[in-house]
């Protein structure tokens, strides 16, 4: 056991310090619509032009080649800078699955084509996974594919699509064998936002926001030459997506929760409570902050653990599903205490989040914990994969 | 930047399982092995070197780090191992400029029980023959002598270890000034609870494959399994922070304080969770004197006590700064 960094390690983040400090976007970012979607664009291609996107990815589609400790450096100096979080930026489905699933299951024509266009801020993607009747039992979806010639042509509705009305492109997971049962005869396939017959109808959520859609397909077509991993195997494919999604997708988050407590400390020593102590000097409320604090640098330790394995492995370890419930459930709770520091404060929502964040993320907290497989979803993989516990299904 | 055992270091792991295993599993608290450690295993721990495993090599020790001290510690809990065991390797510590004191205690020839100040008065942990007792605070330890009288014996909750009370303590014997020593406790303590919530979940998760309700292993029902699922995330993520703090104390992190204290709370409130969980999810089985759990629980309640308490860790965690 050891902590030590390497002197390219500590030589890679004093460099990345030193950008991060000229370089993080001075204007806040826009809430959301258009204006988000392009903000995020520009940091992202400002991030590419700086020579600090894909920390890991290969040199070969524009990363950078370097270990995942050092993508966790990179992470940890973008929450310390205070810039932009990954979780709420439009280039983040792109960036933490859709890339990576590409790169591990997709041809060296996709991989030309798409993984540059990702860490240059030149795509953004979205998730066509979920479906009206298929959401933690994903394996229920009916959205379906028939072959035309060299074409799928697609019908089928999708649900709580992030972002699809700046997407340029979906992760499209669809049955193409119409007699095939749950995980047998799907494909994942490359959607093409632009691609007629595809409607977007925005769904509105308890945020006041827009962010998740039903996706409408209408005969579709979409080029064979779009699917990642094979024709009808696409549940091994969308596995990868997932374990992405879960392994991976969270870190620069759950790295920025000990900022994040943090900052509601120092907030907990200006405000003053009714009977016009600060909030700090609440017991209870001191109590909580510390013990948030305790449970953030343990997230940060276990993310450490994980990446230093998996730089020795090559493999990520089962236990992205008990990061996901440690992240989601802090993320919460920090929510929580802010809202008793804030008092009225907290009631005061019009949906902006750049105007009242801690609100916004309190709201978003159950974004958090549902979305990317619930918690009751990521406690049966626990069980099953972790604990092999007999099956409850 | 690792932060799991490897090399050596399984070693130790593998040597301490086996040993602690075989003196003294934790059945031997069914059985009329009372509690404490016997003069006899001491001496052959003694023997082996185990208490000495964190002393420098010209005090006679293995010259090992605060990871090696964990990673003993954490088998030591895994079997309710009594609280003498610590308290015997860090008195060895705080007689490290006294050769003479320091050579029976390291061989188990002299026994050490742990004091804690209560409301002006000590209370002493560990066996009944120990020849002295070794209270630890933040900044040194001192280690006093403990005569034949003025020791009353107290019932005590935890059968893995006897209870004295005393009014008033001699001249020391023996002193060490500075944070180690109480950073080496908090790292031993933390780690045994470590250990201890790892029986617990242990001990949940084989039963719930076996045990059938309604026709069904209970592990098939989500009202175990998702429980069972929590321990194992709380689990995880504490000692995950013990690993990171016994790193961090072994490479003197200027932070290293900070990490240990958040090691200590995690552990504290993991292993309660755990060893409480283990015990509801067992049923009726789980409140008999027969089975392990509440030896689990109630050791736990020990080590919870010891080494930094909630109150005084979440106030030193609030302010702290970490380095990096």
């Amino acid at each position: 056991m050891d902590l030590q960094y390497s002197h390219a390690d500590r030589e890679f983040r004093r460099r990345a310090r030193e950008w991060l400090s000229a370089n993080v976007p001075s204007d806040a970012r826009p809430s959301n619509g258009a204006a988000a979607a392009q903000f995020d664009r520009d940091w992202q291609r400002r991030m590419y032009d700086g020579g600090w996107a894909g920390v890991a990815w290969p040199e070969k589609y524009g990363g950078l080649g370097l270990t995942g400790l050092q993508q966790v450096i990179w992470y940890e100096e973008l929450a310390r800078a205070n810039a932009p979080a990954a979780h709420v930026s439009k280039t983040y489905v792109a960036l933490m699955h859709a890339g990576p699933t590409v790169m591990a299951c997709g041809t060296e024509e996709q991989k030309t084509f798409h993984l540059h266009r990702i860490l240059s801020g030149q795509s953004i993607w979205c998730q066509g996974f979920s479906e009206p009747n298929a959401g933690s039992d994903l394996a229920a979806l009916k959205t379906r594919g028939t072959l035309d010639g060299d074409h799928i042509v697609v019908n089928g509705a999708k649900m709580w699509t992030t972002d699809a009305k700046h997407a340029d492109f979906m992760e499209l997971l669809i049955r193409t064998d119409p007699n095939s049962q749950r995980h047998k005869g799907l494909t994942w396939l490359i959607c093409d936002m632009t691609t007629p017959g595809i409607e977007i109808k925005p769904i509105r959520t308890m945020l006041q926001d827009e962010h998740v859609n039903m996706v409408f397909f209408d005969d579709v077509r979409i080029p064979l030459g779009n699917v990642v991993g094979e024709l009808d195997r696409g549940w091994s494919t969308a596995l990868a997506t997932l374990s992405f999604e879960r392994g991976v997708g969270f870190i620069a988050d759950q790295l920025a929760l000990y900022e994040r407590v943090g900052r509601a400390i120092d907030l907990a020593g200006k405000v003053r409570l009714d009977d016009g102590r600060l909030a700090i000097e609440d017991d209870t409320i001191a109590q909580r902050l510390a013990s948030l604090k305790a449970d953030t640098m343990a997230i940060r330790a276990m993310t450490l653990a994980d990446i230093a394995e998996t730089d020795r492995t090559g493999m990520p370890g089962p236990k992205g599903s008990m990061m996901k419930l440690m992240v989601t459930t802090t993320h919460k709770a920090i929510s929580e205490v802010v809202g008793e520091i804030m008092g009225w404060e907290f009631m005061e929502f019009g949906g902006d989040r750049s105007e009242t964040p801690w609100i916004h993320d309190y709201l978003w907290s159950w974004v958090f914990s549902i979305a990317g497989g619930t918690n009751e979803i990521q406690r049966e993989i626990t069980a099953d994969r972790v604990l092999e516990l007999p099956k409850a299904r | 930047m690792y932060l799991a055992p490897q090399d050596d270091e399984l070693a130790i792991v593998d040597a301490a399982a086996n040993y602690i295993a075989a003196a003294m599993p934790i059945e031997r608290l069914h059985a009329d092995a009372g509690p404490d450690i016997s003069r006899d295993t001491r001496r052959a721990m003694g023997e082996m070197g185990w208490f000495a495993l964190a002393l420098p090599e010209e005090l006679g020790g293995s010259g090992l780090t605060a990871v090696e001290h964990a990673l003993f510690f954490r088998e030591v809990g895994r079997q309710c191992g009594p609280i003498d065991l610590l308290a015997q390797a860090l008195a060895a510590h705080t007689c490290s400029e006294d050769a003479a004191m320091r050579a029976p205690i390291v061989d188990g020839e002299r026994g050490v029980g742990l004091l804690v100040a209560d409301a002006g008065r000590y209370r002493v942990i560990g066996a009944l023959d120990a020849a002295f007792a070794l209270l630890v605070y933040p900044d040194g330890a001192k280690l006093y002598a403990l005569a034949d009288s003025g020791l009353e014996t107290r019932a005590s909750l935890d059968p893995a270890n006897s209870i004295r009370m005393l009014s008033s303590l001699p001249e020391a014997s023996c002193e060490i000034r500075g944070a180690s020593i109480w950073a080496m406790g908090q790292i031993g303590v933390c780690a045994m609870l470590i250990g201890l919530a790892e029986a617990a979940l242990d001990l949940i998760v084989e039963y719930a494959k076996v045990r059938e309700t309604f026709g069904r292993a209970i592990g098939s029902y989500q009202a175990v399994r998702h429980t069972c699922a929590d321990m194992a995330v709380r689990l995880e993520a504490a000692r995950a922070q013990l690993w990171f703090a016994a790193a961090a104390h072994k490479e003197s992190r200027i932070d290293a304080q900070h990490h240990i204290d958040a090691a200590k709370h995690l552990a504290n409130e993991t292993a309660m969770f755990c060893v409480d969980q283990n015990i509801q999810l067992h049923g009726g089985i789980g409140v008999t004197d027969e089975h392990n759990a509440h030896l689990l629980l109630k050791h736990t309640m020990l080590l919870t006590r010891l080494f930094g308490a909630k109150r005084a860790l979440l106030s030193n965690l609030l302010h702290a700064q970490l380095q990096d």
